[in-house]
């Protein structure tokens, strides 16, 4: 089997290579056998879909019959490991994760070269760009990280087991909804550069990726937001984004690929941004290829456990082979982007979209500073230092906090321009609510629940919060008061109910309100962080019946016991809630025991009202006694932050949705007017 | 065993990517009256955004005014193109 | 006058803060330079935040830090002691001194530049003229002029 895996790759990457290689020839000869090996390259390209999926299958297949003469099996598997986690080694290992990668590659490829009657040149352009990033990944499984290399010496009678902390169900979902992000960006980026190469008029190719973009950008987002519900759920520290380099790396083109969503817009419309756009995507790509480098490479330092090897060298030549492509075509033609229209006015939609896009690409670089720091200080000072959360935390939450405040002026800015007038009364009511939601954070009492009763003077990350709390309100009052003012245009156009036209415009402009649907969702993402200043934790060994007071619930003992699986086995503490004296739920904290790793995890329980989250770890076992010691946190607002992952997502599936066409009007019915200069009121305006 | 399974994988791409039964020829270029086509539906866009945003009170009476013009004469620049090069194929088509 | 007497202010207020941050326990202080270190397990935690199961390094890290601080140490002195100790890893952060500064200083000076040159694009795309890539209005008639426009105002009328 593991021959047939080699082989299969080595198809694939032949397949591919000839779907490059002749598919660019075939590109730029202009004779009647330029459309046969065009067709030859697009279903090499098909075929070699074919060979990698029938790779992953043996891997996969390998893992289910314990083959443990596979040497990437024999690391990332056991003969006791249940049956989902089997899938998960596809990508839990350097090797696997490789072939996933490429497996997703060629699988985008394989749709997009179905659909190529859509615009046959455009398509060829895009097929041929992927199968070059597709030879390159081909080329690491064959010569530097083979998934089917074999286990040298005796066959093993067992595997070394799968990572205890990837045995948990997210980690089933959570790389490939992340990969599926990563990967799918080649897609714009194959098309922005085709349409470079070969000068098409106009911005068809963004007409063809744009809902291939926002998918792409959806299951990145739903893939770290994964990871750090993860991260919350399993890793056990109480947190759910720490800033570590591979959730930087996730984060770099999640940024450049929102400002990129936001500043294709003005392309579309007013035909201007457009190096910016296509700088921009190359940029997403680049990064997401950076960020699979990174993981990998050893260059800096992560929890995320990937055997650190001699691939980085590899990805230094392709990011390098990247950006010289990148550089000659817009270089050489570079007229074909020229912009089409002037800024009419300072205040405008255009405008802020500008400072949109800057903002994000500022907040990509200091993440991208902060990761990278350590490596510059060993060059120029000698030494290595950390650059932690601390620095993270403390240096992008002003740039997320003036992102947030541009959230909630933008949809009130027109296209074009916009009067000072409007934007002042159209902010007016917003902005009195928002600080009416200052003032109430404020003035309350603490006995309310931890949010309440702020006191930004004490602190400058309360001061974060109640701004971030304004600013979160101010977003979804403004998009509030956007969806009434519109639905009041429809209502009083059609006759409809105020409801039933705010269903209407959002039918009607699905990009628009669907956007405006991930804009409330943002701002919920930043009620549920702005909470961690007044996260509070305490630590007890307990012994029945003791008790830990949290805020306002207390914690009391009520039992310990223990379990076996195959798998694992695991020591868990009973602990009853109560609030006011009243029990509210039980909690159980588990600790487990990898047999096959031999490694340690903790399971925490978690009790999650709207107000805040009571966070309980089973942290271990005092020698002595041989007691439980639990270590509970009281993290407020944190499910706000699922809530708006869920609302963010509901929103890009609006934005997929087609337009509902707007009636055009029968020509006897429209007015005439006299002067056809003249300005003329449509009808129903006031 | 092997050997034959990697010989017959190998035949199968080699047939189902070489053998084209059907003559092929590549689509057309994009024509400059689909690239109008293409611009006329951004401007028509443009327009009902304007108006939707006047209703909606964000545009003032005087900017709204300036703003339809300019769109509409980009709109009408359009339209006469599209109409030129329509009744030029047509043209071509009777002769 | 009136700049000095609020600095006097902000003084005595940050004098009075500090203050009672040295009269609470020592539990906050512990905490809070808890936070401002690595746990040096190679885990990637903050040492507060490490939970591994028989970790070696974050309960002795622990008791160093209480100890230090029984010890009546200033946070400086501390944190000093776990950097002779662990090397200059240990810090969760870049310290405000030499090379170290820039990780500070380049976000808000990319911030200034950033929005700055943004400020200064706007200005001048607001001025520029740009040419026409569809053909202008001027070669037609004015009757076709007006027959085109009403075309579009009829098919984009809301």
């Amino acid at each position: 089997m593991p021959q047939i895996g080699s082989f299969v790759l080595l198809l694939a990457l032949a397949l591919s290579g000839y779907s490059f290689l002749f598919g660019a020839v075939a590109l730029f000869r202009r004779d009647s056998l330029s459309a046969v090996i065009t067709e030859t390259a697009r279903r090499a390209g098909i075929a070699s879909f074919v060979a990698v999926l029938i790779a992953s299958a043996i891997l996969v297949t390998a893992a289910f019959q314990n083959n443990f003469s596979i040497a990437y099996i024999y690391h990332h598997s056991n003969i006791d490991l249940p049956i989902p986690y089997k899938f998960a080694t596809l990508w839990s290992g350097q090797e696997g994760s490789l072939l996933f990668w490429s497996l997703l590659l060629s699988g985008y490829g394989f749709v997009l070269r179905l659909r190529h009657k859509t615009d046959e040149r455009l398509f060829a352009h895009a097929s041929v760009i992927i199968a070059a990033v597709q030879v390159f990944f081909l080329l690491l499984l064959t010569f530097a990280a083979r998934p089917f290399a074999t286990t040298p010496g005796e066959l093993p009678l067992d595997g070394a087991g799968l990572n205890p902390l990837l045995q948990y169900p997210e980690m089933v979902i959570h790389p490939p909804m992340l990969y599926l992000g990563y990967v799918g960006f080649t897609v714009p980026f194959a098309f922005a550069l085709g349409a470079l190469i070969m000068k098409y008029p106009g911005d068809k190719w963004i007409h063809i990726t744009r809902r291939w973009t926002m998918v792409t950008w959806g299951l990145l987002s739903c893939g770290i937001a994964l990871g750090a519900h993860w991260a919350y759920y399993v890793l056990g520290w109480g947190g759910y984004w720490g800033w570590d380099p591979v959730e930087v790396a996730s984060l770099l083109p999640w940024l450049t690929g929102t400002a990129f969503l936001h500043s294709v817009m003005m392309q579309e419309k007013r035909g201007m941004l457009k190096t910016w756009n296509v700088w921009l995507i190359f940029v997403t790509f680049g990064l997401c290829i950076f960020g699979t480098f990174l993981t990998r490479s050893g260059v800096v330092n992560s929890v995320h456990a990937f055997a650190q090897s001699s691939i980085g060298t590899w990805f230094v030549i392709f990011l390098a082979i990247i950006a010289a492509t990148c550089i000659f075509f817009y270089v050489y033609n570079r007229s074909h982007l020229r912009t089409e229209h002037h800024l009419e006015s300072l205040v405008s939609r255009e405008s802020s979209f500008l400072f949109n896009n800057v903002l994000f690409l500022l907040i990509c670089f200091v993440a991208l500073w902060g990761t990278l720091f350590p490596v510059l200080s060993e060059w120029i000072q000698g030494h290595k230092i950390t650059v932690g959360p601390p620095f993270f935390n403390s240096v992008t939450v002003p740039f997320a906090l003036l992102l947030l405040l541009l959230t909630a002026v933008g949809p009130l800015l027109a296209w074009r321009k916009t009067s000072l007038g409007s934007l002042k009364r159209n902010f007016l009511w917003p902005t009195v609510g928002a600080i009416a939601v200052g003032i109430l954070l404020i003035a309350t009492p603490p006995s309310w629940g931890s949010v309440f009763g702020m006191r930004p003077w004490t602190d400058v990350a309360y001061f974060y919060s109640l701004i971030a709390a304004m600013l979160a309100a101010l977003v979804i009052f403004t998009v509030a008061a956007e969806f009434l003012r519109g639905g009041r245009v429809i209502s009083g156009h059609t006759g409809r109910g105020l409801v039933s036209s705010m269903m209407l415009l959002g039918h009607r402009n699905t990009r628009r309100y669907g956007g405006y649907v991930v804009h409330i969702g943002m701002a919920l993402i930043f009620i549920g962080v702005l909470g961690t200043p007044l996260n509070r934790t305490a630590e007890k060994e307990m012994g029945f019946g003791d008790k830990i007071d949290i805020g306002p619930y207390s914690l009391v003992s009520r039992s310990f016991t223990q379990d076996e699986t195959p798998n694992y086995s695991s020591s868990i503490a009973i602990l009853d809630v109560y609030r006011g004296g009243k029990l509210i739920t039980t909690l159980y904290p588990e600790s487990r025991f990898f047999t096959a790793t031999q490694q340690p995890q903790h399971v925490p329980s978690v009790y999650s009202p709207l107000r805040e989250d009571l966070y309980v770890v089973f942290e271990g076992q005092n020698q002595d006694t041989g007691r439980p010691i639990i270590k509970a946190h009281l993290n407020p607002l944190v499910s706000w932050l699922w809530i708006g992952v869920l609302v963010m997502l509901f929103g890009t599936v609006l934005a997929l949705f087609p337009n509902a066409p707007v009636p055009v009007r029968a020509v006897a019915a429209a007015p005439v007017t006299a002067g056809f200069h003249a300005p003329t009121a449509p009808v129903g305006a006031d | 065993m092997i050997l034959l399974v990697c010989g017959l994988l190998t035949v199968a791409a080699l047939f189902y990517v070489f053998y084209i039964p059907t003559t092929l020829q590549l689509g057309p270029e994009q024509t400059r009256a689909a690239f109008l086509r293409e611009r006329k539906d951004a401007v028509y866009e443009n327009l009902r955004d304007l108006n939707f945003e006047y209703k909606a009170g964000k545009v003032p009476d005087a900017d709204y005014a300036t703003m339809k013009q300019s769109l509409e004469d980009e709109a009408a620049a359009i339209l006469a193109e599209i109409e030129q090069l329509e009744s030029q194929g047509a043209a071509y088509q009777k002769g | 006058m009136s700049r000095l007497n609020r600095f006097r202010i902000v003084g005595s207020l940050l004098l009075g803060v500090l203050l009672l941050m040295g009269a609470s326990d020592n539990s906050s202080r512990i905490d809070r330079l808890g936070h401002q270190m690595m746990c040096m397990c190679s885990c990637s935690q903050i040492l507060m935040e490490c939970n591994h199961v028989g970790c070696t390094y974050s309960d002795t890290m622990r008791n160093e830090l209480n100890a230090g601080v029984d010890a009546g140490k200033s946070d400086s002195e501390v944190l000093a002691m776990f950097v002779e100790k662990y090397g200059t890893t240990v810090l969760a952060a870049p310290t405000h001194s030499g090379f170290d500064r820039v990780a500070w200083l380049l976000p808000y000076i990319a911030l200034i530049v950033g929005l700055g040159g943004v400020a200064f694009v706007v200005r001048a795309w607001h001025k520029r003229r740009v040419p026409a890539t569809v053909a202008a209005t001027s070669g037609l008639s004015t009757a076709d002029l007006s027959r085109l426009r009403e075309q579009a105002r009829k098919e984009t009328d809301l």
